[in-house]
């Protein structure tokens, strides 16, 4: 019973992250139209901004991750306006955009700091212990932020008038446009919200497992498989997607072992697909 | 009928030129395909450093001079990226380059990919990896660097089971032949010791080991070997385990890591009590090494221990070369390399072996170190004298 209730404490901590990495991927697709394949390098940046803010520069660990998201937010709204504007229309552009912006993220976190990952420790150390049951402080801290996260997101897309106006688009440019919503301001603002949440998501997570170089390509996979599963481009159905990978992966993993874990996470995504291809909450036909 | 002459004469003065820089052209290109990203990068840059170095040093001292020539030695690096295709790969393009000589590549999906296109184009390589078919007689240009855990995880299990009490062990590695043959070996280690061992495997590009952790911990698992996970995921997995409460000592039966395990972890306090298998016994010889390092390429030498072993492994492939007195022929070079003694002007002599693993004598076998970390504090390293099957 502790193994099981600490299991679901794993998956519940996974779908915690994951909710956060796959809502500014769907925000990205919902809104733009847009597969962003350098999302996982948004949140290694982060990660790495958040390193050299707190252990190089000795700013506090709070900060350095404030830093985090305010810089990742800068460059995916300068990416967006700048290069993936131009190509806003043409689908396999962006993806060519995308990924080789990723590229040059990577090569560019490979050069300035090495391969080798850096000591990039949480500041906050101790377990709490129930029995056999155990959840790090680290990790308590770091599901409360992402849980707050999460709220945030969801009062400014559904409470705001920014929100508002970029679930309009969302729902049907043309006519959103013609109402008077701007896309030079709203394409690229939803850009940056999303870029700063897996920034921000990287400067919280990367301390309490490893920062290094490659630890986005998980990160891509795992956003993607939530958002497909989950109905592209759909807010709520990004998150209970988020929180269904956590606690499948986490329960297969301990149950039926580590390699098998995410097999069971794929099969069960490919029936829930050829049952609902739109995914959990998605729609059937994207309109804008 | 002069100005004829005249240019039969120019013609032939300048096609004697270029036959004669024909000859006395001798350029070595060793091919080196690394793995330079993912966590397995730090064997990788060892890999990469110790050939470049090696390439400097034989050229600085003309240590390879063929038919009166000294020959330069230059580099070519590709990312192998520790896998099968990766390494096929790198492979591939290093041939497109005529290139005949190759040190590495490291880890075993890399070596499982790398054979066919090396035996296929004909070169000559000197690979690490573990796994249980990392050379034999199908590829008789393949050489090994090292000995494996076959060679050295009982003598470390021996230290570990004087120093700390266990019966029960679990070993976690990733569940591809760069793990399962390691895991598999270090087991029948172990079990010949009377520990009990339960084997965890896990996808290569798990990032949170969580559920693994807690899957070791309800095993109720008084030891742990990392065996070959790569030092990045091993960090991860040390600092999780020790975060869900296991107190027991901690073995790490494959390459060497341990310092950047240690900063993935946390710290040596988080290690606590680990013990792992060191390359070398670092002595007054091999610190002379790390300072010819230092001199020659003016930084310090790659942090991984494999450093080492890829230096006297680059050094040996030279001495093979300069026997041969040919500089792209994988044969006669195989050839040459099975008559040298292994010796390095470091390290000293060691043995060919691998007879009776491999079923081909073309293992270097030299002395290594048995390191321990206890209570959280390093300890001197123990050394072990290299493994002979005579």
């Amino acid at each position: 019973m502790e193994s099981f209730i600490a299991t679901g404490l794993i998956g519940i901590s996974l779908g915690t992250q994951y909710t956060l990495l796959a809502l500014g991927f769907t925000l990205i697709f919902g809104i733009l139209g847009v597969v962003n394949f350098a999302h996982g390098g948004f949140y290694v940046m982060g990660g790495y901004v958040a390193y050299y803010c707190n252990v190089i520069l000795g700013l506090p660990y709070p900060v350095a991750v404030l830093m985090a998201m305010l810089s990742m937010a800068a460059l995916g709204w300068l990416f967006e306006a700048f290069i993936l504007e131009r190509v806003i229309e043409d689908h396999q552009a962006t993806l060519m955009v995308t990924m080789g912006f990723y590229l040059v993220m990577a090569t560019a976190i490979l050069m300035i700091f090495g391969a080798e990952s850096p000591q990039f420790p949480f500041p906050v150390t101790g377990v709490w212990r129930l029995g056999g049951i155990y959840f790090p402080y680290a990790n308590m801290i770091v599901l409360g932020a992402c849980l707050a996260a999460i709220v945030f997101v969801y009062w400014l897309v559904y409470r705001t008038n920014i929100g508002r106006g970029m679930r309009a688009m969302s729902e049907d440019l043309p006519v959103a446009s013609a109402l008077g919503m701007r896309t030079k301001a709203l394409f690229p603002f939803a850009f940056a919200l999303a870029t700063g949440l897996a920034g921000g998501t990287g400067a919280l997570v990367t301390p309490i497992l490893a920062l290094a170089p490659h630890v986005g390509d998980s990160v891509l996979a795992f956003s993607f498989l939530t958002v497909i599963l989950g109905g592209l481009g759909s807010v709520t159905g990004a998150t209970c997607a988020a929180f269904i990978v956590g606690l499948i992966e986490a329960y297969a993993a301990v149950y039926l072992g580590g390699s098998k874990g995410a097999l069971t996470l794929f099969a069960l995504v490919l029936i829930i697909l050829v049952v609902r291809p739109q995914g959990l909450l998605g729609r059937e036909v994207r309109r804008s | 009928m002069t100005i004829g002459l005249g240019r039969l004469v120019c013609g032939s003065l300048l096609a004697s030129a270029g036959f004669v820089g024909a000859v006395s052209a001798c350029e070595l290109k060793i091919g080196v395909p690394a793995v330079l990203s993912g966590p397995a990068a730090q064997w990788g840059i060892a890999l990469r450093g110790a050939t470049e170095f090696v390439a400097k040093e034989t050229m600085e001292e003309k240590r390879l001079v063929i038919n009166g020539v000294a020959c330069t030695v230059s580099v070519k690096s590709i990312d192998s990226k520790y896998s099968a295709e990766g390494a096929a790969s790198a492979t591939s393009a290093l041939a497109a380059e005529g290139i005949k000589v190759i040190i590495g590549p490291v880890g075993s999906p890399e070596v499982t990919g790398f054979k066919p296109v090396a035996t296929r184009n004909r070169m000559v390589a000197m690979v690490n990896s573990f796994a249980k078919n990392s050379i034999g007689p199908e590829w008789p240009t393949v050489f090994h660097i090292g000995p494996g855990p076959s060679g050295w995880a009982a003598p470390i299990i021996d230290v570990g089971l004087q120093r700390y009490k266990f019966k029960t062990a679990a070993i976690v590695a990733p569940n591809d032949q760069g793990g399962t043959d390691i895991a598999s070996v270090n087991a029948d280690i172990f079990k010949q010791r009377g520990v009990t061992v339960t084997e965890e495997y896990y996808q290569r590009g798990t990032t949170n080991f969580a559920p693994i952790v807690t899957r070791i911990m309800a095993s109720n698992a008084e030891a742990l070997d990392l065996a070959s996970s790569p030092a990045g995921d091993a960090g991860i997995i040390v600092k999780q385990i020790r975060q869900a409460g296991f107190t027991g000592p901690i073995f790490r039966l494959g390459g060497p890591g341990t310092d950047e395990i240690a900063r993935v972890a946390g710290g040596l306090d988080i290690l606590k009590d680990f013990l792992w298998y060191e390359p070398v016994y670092m002595d007054d010889n091999m610190r002379a090494l790390e300072q010819k390092y230092e001199k020659l390429m003016g930084s310090v030498r790659p942090e991984n221990s494999d450093f080492f072993r890829w230096t006297f492994a680059a050094r040996m492939m030279i001495k093979a070369i300069q026997a041969a007195g040919t500089i792209d022929n994988a044969e006669k070079i195989a050839a040459a390399m099975r008559t040298l003694p292994v010796e390095d002007e470091h390290i000293g002599k060691g043995y060919w072996i691998g007879q009776k693993f491999f079923g081909i004598n073309q293992e270097m076998s030299y002395p290594f170190a048995i390191g321990v970390i206890q209570g959280g504090v390093k300890q001197p390293l123990i050394r072990a004298e290299a493994v002979s099957e005579k």
